[in-house]
């Protein structure tokens, strides 16, 4: 069984290598290769996630084996935070690259946008399976490396002034995070994740472990466009193709951001009582200020791109609280309530967020133009898209029965049971801007008078993307589900646990 | 419990059917609305005759496997899945499905070959169909679920066809969502103090700034979905734009029965009042009873007259409940059913209106009295019931919240000492809607006939009986008040009450109606069709045939009267709208913020950086 992970890495590289090279001779090879492969990858991870046992799968790249209980060889590990992970990354995934087939048609170099498509899957596959260190920041730069190419894709001024900007600001967040690793390597001489967990324990260096969490806080929370270090945000996300935009929103900040920050804090470090508080801050201010920045945008594409900073704010809330709460001994199933909350919304947020970026795109594709002034009246022509984006739109702005809803129901509750009155309000405060803010998308892009002269021209887009879109809009629905309890224990209660039970992680790692 | 099911799971199983039937055929679409609307309203009859009881309903997972996975689904569900059918809650599901029947009569007849708004009727049956589980349910999670998604499909029956439209829609919904938000916190303080959802386990003391908030922020909720100052700001917009069977379904009865009812469930049952809370209650009603009235004088369009007066009746159901006595709740409550029966007749009425003439401005209109007999029969009955004239249902209503505020004055604390003001201005609210009514009235169907108003004619039948219905429904409530309907269906909510006043409509009524008898017979038996015709006189003027003199100019008066038209100016500035100040705020500091997204990289990089040093500053040392 375990070798079959390993395929999260290779296939979506080999498809990234076998497209340059067969793609010149065979038409739609690119195409049609990237949808399978991710597809296949959609099943796998799904068949991972729902085959009812919470067994830790793990392969060792090589074969090495562990001497004297040190591991040695580079590990991939699958346990049910890696799974949930990969099921949104692929899952997305496809629906990017099947939308795509439409959408991409109106660039030249189809070839190339599929190989960075893959490299950037593959990359963010190897980011959430890895168990070294290292290995995690070779996977990282790859994902990243390829999402600079990605959005500086159209290349007008616009997209490579922002691939620019990503580039550098992105540079210095490698930079960070290769600076806290080779600390962590220094202080303690390995790089498997779970070994280093075994060391830490021991260490009573305070002042050094800050040093080196306050680092990977800032390279990760830059990945992860935390405020303050989120300016790069809304450029490159605007600036790309939609079928990436909705990649980089819906999934990179969160698989080389989010996820490592979480896994590397609950799971490497020791948690403690102030690095969950900056948790909390940076959480708080990410949710307020990144709304209020979107709520003024008339880009269709920006606004969208400064809500993921506003809405990975509740993630980091609802998993900071938690960690607050486990830090300081508090009342466990709060602090479980708290991590569902936010994983919860995690997924929710991949979803709708990556339909709203498709949406985008279809109003982009069928009228040329992002601007919600020189939109209107689009609901009587484009009615697939106006239904889809009307439910992302009420799930990001948490109205039931949407998956939004639910989420911030959790982590809003949770909040007010562990005594973050103030980050509740402001957790609902955000949660009524968002939805203005999305009433306005509703608005000034479906109805409001219309400004477009060649309007009977203006269609639906084509099936590929309609589809794609049709989909996600009933995942937008059906996860809603995840709320009641039958659900929730297959999906997300094993992550949770792998998140409460700390040291849990490394023990069964090193075991295997 | 297999009322409940039928109550609540049918139509919205139902609607979400109808999603899947095409436009075209709409005519069916609407009639099996209809029947299944009506199967509610049996449903809910028998619901009414049920006793008091807490139920736990079992939501279909026995229709799968045990162990499959929907089954899992379900089975968590079932945790929260609890409903109290007490007196209020089966009271209020039998009004709601009353409503839902008649409006959807109306419905079918207005939508019909009008194609102005997709999916009426799929979102009509989801809105009955989760009105009632709102009201029925005892758990607080299920209660807001339900009550946000009345507010999504609330969204949907409004269309955006032009800039304003689509403005108010947006409004709409962005009011009744913030309030859902906040009624999560007071949600959430609840479970916190208590470790419980269950509506009929908590009774809450006020006492503690904590559960003040808890109040306060699920009150706002109520209030924003009744429309009570100053949350009442998106209905008037609403009637305005939305098509008219939408806004006598939702703004005008159940909108109004929700809130009202949930405003009765957190101040009779889940928390205990202390004085300040009483008297703030109090405060907003009056005030409520008194700005949207006012607004409402001035209105020139009748729709948005008529929410305006939606408003202002608002005023005395949350006086009644804010009083907190026996006979308070009672006037209140009575007071919101007479309401959602007359507004909803009146809405019905201008929607007739509005599809035979197309004009929404009172300016336009005018005589058409003799054109739609029926409607104007209608619309003067209920409207006579909305100034409170006896015997009419309103008046009997009214008549009991004064007789609560006179009630209530003998009570020490603060809000009693000052009851005489409350009776005072909850009378003068009264005056002032009479006035609205006869603009409303003379407006439309008084006066002399415009010219392009010759071709109207009556609408049809399915139009007009569903305001002629209500209409008798308001005369039979007045008529039976006392002996009936108040001891037998407003009592059981509140328990036994005495009325200080003595008010017997049955004997009022048999004296006007043997005087109008007699006023006939007289007519007949006298000759009095030989009365004597004069012009009349108009200052030496000779009256001329294009000549009139429009009820409407007159109200024009108030408007410019000196203080009452800076006031007006404020309101017309959109100064007393929270939603706009909102708004204000909110791209203030937008605007504030996007101007230090310069685009410049070294600042983006000082930004970084600066935050890294803060963090190491702060920690480490």
């Amino acid at each position: 069984m375990s070798w079959l992970i390993t395929l999260f890495v290779i296939l979506p590289m080999t498809a990234a290598f076998l497209i340059p090279v067969i793609g010149k001779l065979i038409k739609g090879f690119q195409k049609t290769i990237t949808s399978v492969v991710f597809l296949f990858l959609t099943v796998l991870s799904l068949f991972f996630l729902f085959d009812g046992n919470t067994e830790v799968y793990s392969y060792k790249i090589g074969g090495w084996e562990p001497v004297n209980g040190v591991p040695i060889a580079i590990y991939f590990v699958i346990d049910g935070f890696t799974i949930l992970m990969l099921s949104i990354i692929n899952l997305i995934g496809f629906f990017s690259a099947f939308y795509a087939i439409s959408y991409i048609r109106r660039f030249t170099a189809e070839n190339n946008f599929y190989t960075l498509l893959c490299l950037m899957v593959g990359g963010m596959n190897g980011v959430v399976m890895t168990g070294d260190l290292f290995n995690l920041f070779v996977f990282l730069e790859i994902a990243v490396i390829a999402s600079y190419a990605l959005v500086a894709f159209g290349v007008e001024k616009n997209e490579l002034e922002a691939s620019f900007k990503y580039q550098v600001l992105g540079g210095i967040a490698s930079l960070l995070i290769l600076f806290g690793i080779g600390l962590i390597y220094w202080k303690t001489k390995t790089l498997n994740i779970a070994d280093v967990s075994d060391i830490l324990k021991y260490s009573n260096d305070r002042s050094f472990l800050l040093f080196t969490q306050i680092i990977l806080i800032a390279g990760f929370g830059l990945k992860g466009a935390m405020i303050p270090f989120h300016a790069w945000l809304p450029d490159a996300h605007s600036s790309a193709p939609s079928p990436i935009s909705a990649m980089l929103s819906g999934v990179l900040i969160k698989a080389i951001g989010i996820y490592c920050i979480i896994r590397l804090f609950f799971n490497m470090f020791i948690i403690n009582h102030e690095i969950s508080l900056v948790f909390i801050i940076l959480g708080s201010l990410s949710m307020v200020l990144g709304v209020f920045l979107a709520v003024g945008q008339w880009d269709i594409k920006r606004l969208l791109a400064y809500h993921s900073i506003s809405q990975m704010g509740y993630v980091i809330i609802g998993v900071g609280i938690g960690m607050m709460i486990l830090a300081n001994n508090g009342n466990k199933s709060v602090a479980a309530l708290a991590i569902t909350g936010g994983l919860f919304h995690l997924i929710n947020h991949a979803v709708f967020k990556s339909l709203l970026f498709l949406n985008a795109g279809a109003i982009e594709y069928k009228t040329g133009t992002r601007n919600l002034k020189e939109l209107g009246g689009l609901f009587a022509y484009m009615p697939v898209t106006y239904s889809t984006s009307l439910g992302a739109s009420m799930a990001i702005s948490g109205i039931p029965p949407f998956n939004g809803f639910f989420s911030k129901l959790l982590i809003i509750l949770a909040a007010i049971k562990g005594r973050f009155y103030l980050v509740a309000f402001l957790a609902v405060v955000v949660s009524i801007i968002t939805l203005a803010s999305f009433m306005k998308f509703q608005k000034f892009s479906f109805f409001n008078k219309s400004s477009i002269t060649e309007k009977p021209k203006i269609k639906e887009v084509p099936f590929p993307m309609c589809f794609s879109m049709i989909v996600l809009a009933i995942l937008c629905l059906g996860l809603s589900l995840l709320i009641f309890p039958g659900v929730r224990e297959t999906v997300l209660t094993p992550v949770v646990d792998i998140l409460m039970n700390t040291t849990d992680y490394s023990s069964t790692i090193k075991d295997i | 419990m297999s009322n409940l099911y039928i109550i609540i799971f049918l139509p919205v199983v139902a609607g979400i059917i109808l999603f899947a039937f095409p436009e075209k055929i709409k005519l069916l679409k609407g009639i099996i609305a209809t029947i299944i609307s009506a199967i509610a309203f049996l449903f809910s009859i028998k619901l009414f005759s049920v006793s008091p009881q807490l139920v736990n309903l079992d939501l279909f997972s026995s229709i799968f496997t045990e162990g499959t996975l929907p089954w899992e689904i379900l089975q968590g569900a079932n945790k929260f899945s609890s409903f109290n059918i007490d007196n209020l809650s089966k009271f209020i599901t039998l009004t709601i499905c009353f409503f839902g029947l008649v409006i959807v009569i109306y419905s079918v007849a207005y939508f019909y070959k009008n194609h102005t708004l997709k999916n009426y009727f799929p979102y009509f049956l989801i809105t009955l169909g989760l009105s009632a589980g709102a009201v029925l349910t005892d758990n607080l999670l299920f209660f807001i679920t339900f009550w946000g998604i009345l507010g999504f499909t609330l969204y949907k029956l409004i269309k955006g066809y032009d800039e304003e439209s689509s403005s108010t829609a947006k409004k709409t919904l962005i009011m009744i969502g913030s309030s859902d938000g906040i009624m999560i916190l007071g949600i959430g303080i609840i479970w916190k103090v208590y470790g419980t959802f269950t509506i009929s386990e908590l009774n809450i003391p006020t006492t503690y700034p904590i559960l003040t908030i808890a109040f306060l922020s699920l009150l706002i909720g109520s209030f924003t979905k009744a429309g009570a100052f100053p949350f009442h700001t998106w209905i008037p917009d609403y009637t305005r734009h939305a098509p008219v069977p939408s806004s006598a379904f939702l703004p005008a009865s159940l909108d109004k029965l929700l809130g009202i009812y949930f405003l009765a469930r957190i101040c009779a049952h889940m928390f205990i009042l202390n004085q300040w809370l009483t008297f703030l209650l109090i405060i907003i009603g009056v005030m409520t009873l008194i700005f949207a009235v006012m607004m409402a004088l001035i209105q020139q369009n009748y729709k948005k007259l008529l929410g305006y007066n939606a408003v202002s009746q608002v005023g005395y159901m949350v006086l009644g409940l804010g009083l907190g006595t026996p006979l308070g709740i009672a006037g209140g409550l009575f007071h919101m059913i007479n309401h959602a029966i007359y507004k909803s007749g009146l809405f019905l009425t201008a929607g007739s209106v509005e599809k035979r003439t197309g004009k929404v401005n009172l300016d336009d209109l005018g005589g058409l009295s003799k054109a739609m007999p029926v409607t104007f029969i209608s619309a003067l009955i209920c409207g006579l019931a909305m100034s409170g004239v006896p015997p009419l249902n309103a008046f009997a209503s009214k008549w009991i919240i004064y007789q609560g505020i006179i009630d209530f004055g003998k009570e020490p604390g603060v809000a009693n000492q000052l009851w005489i003001i409350w009776l005072g201005l909850a009378v003068i609210g009264s005056a002032l809607t009479v006035a609205t009514f006869i603009k409303f009235i003379s407006g439309i169907f008084l006066g002399r006939k415009k010219d392009h108003l010759n071709k109207v004619k009556e609408v049809n039948f399915l139009m007009w009986l569903p305001g002629i219905i209500l209409a008798i429904v308001c005369i039979g409530i007045g008529v039976l008040a006392s002996a009936i309907v108040v001891p037998e269906f407003i009592m059981p909510l509140t328990g036994k009450f005495e009325y200080i006043g003595i008010w017997n409509p049955s004997i009022v009524f048999v004296l006007i109606l043997a005087s109008i008898l007699l006023g006939i017979l007289i007519y007949l038996i006298g000759n009095i069709k030989n009365f004597r015709t004069e012009d009349s006189f108009i200052g030496g003027e000779k009256s001329q045939e294009e000549t009139s003199f429009p009820v409407v100019e007159f109200y024009k008066t108030i408007r410019n009267f000196r203080l009452f038209s800076f006031i007006y100016d404020m309101a017309e500035k959109k100064w007393f709208d929270i939603y706009e100040i909102s708004k204000k705020i909110t791209l203030y500091f937008s605007h504030w913020l996007s101007k230090a997204h310069t685009g410049i990289l070294t600042s983006y990089v000082f930004w970084i950086f600066a935050g890294l040093i803060i963090m190491m500053i702060i920690l480490i040392t």
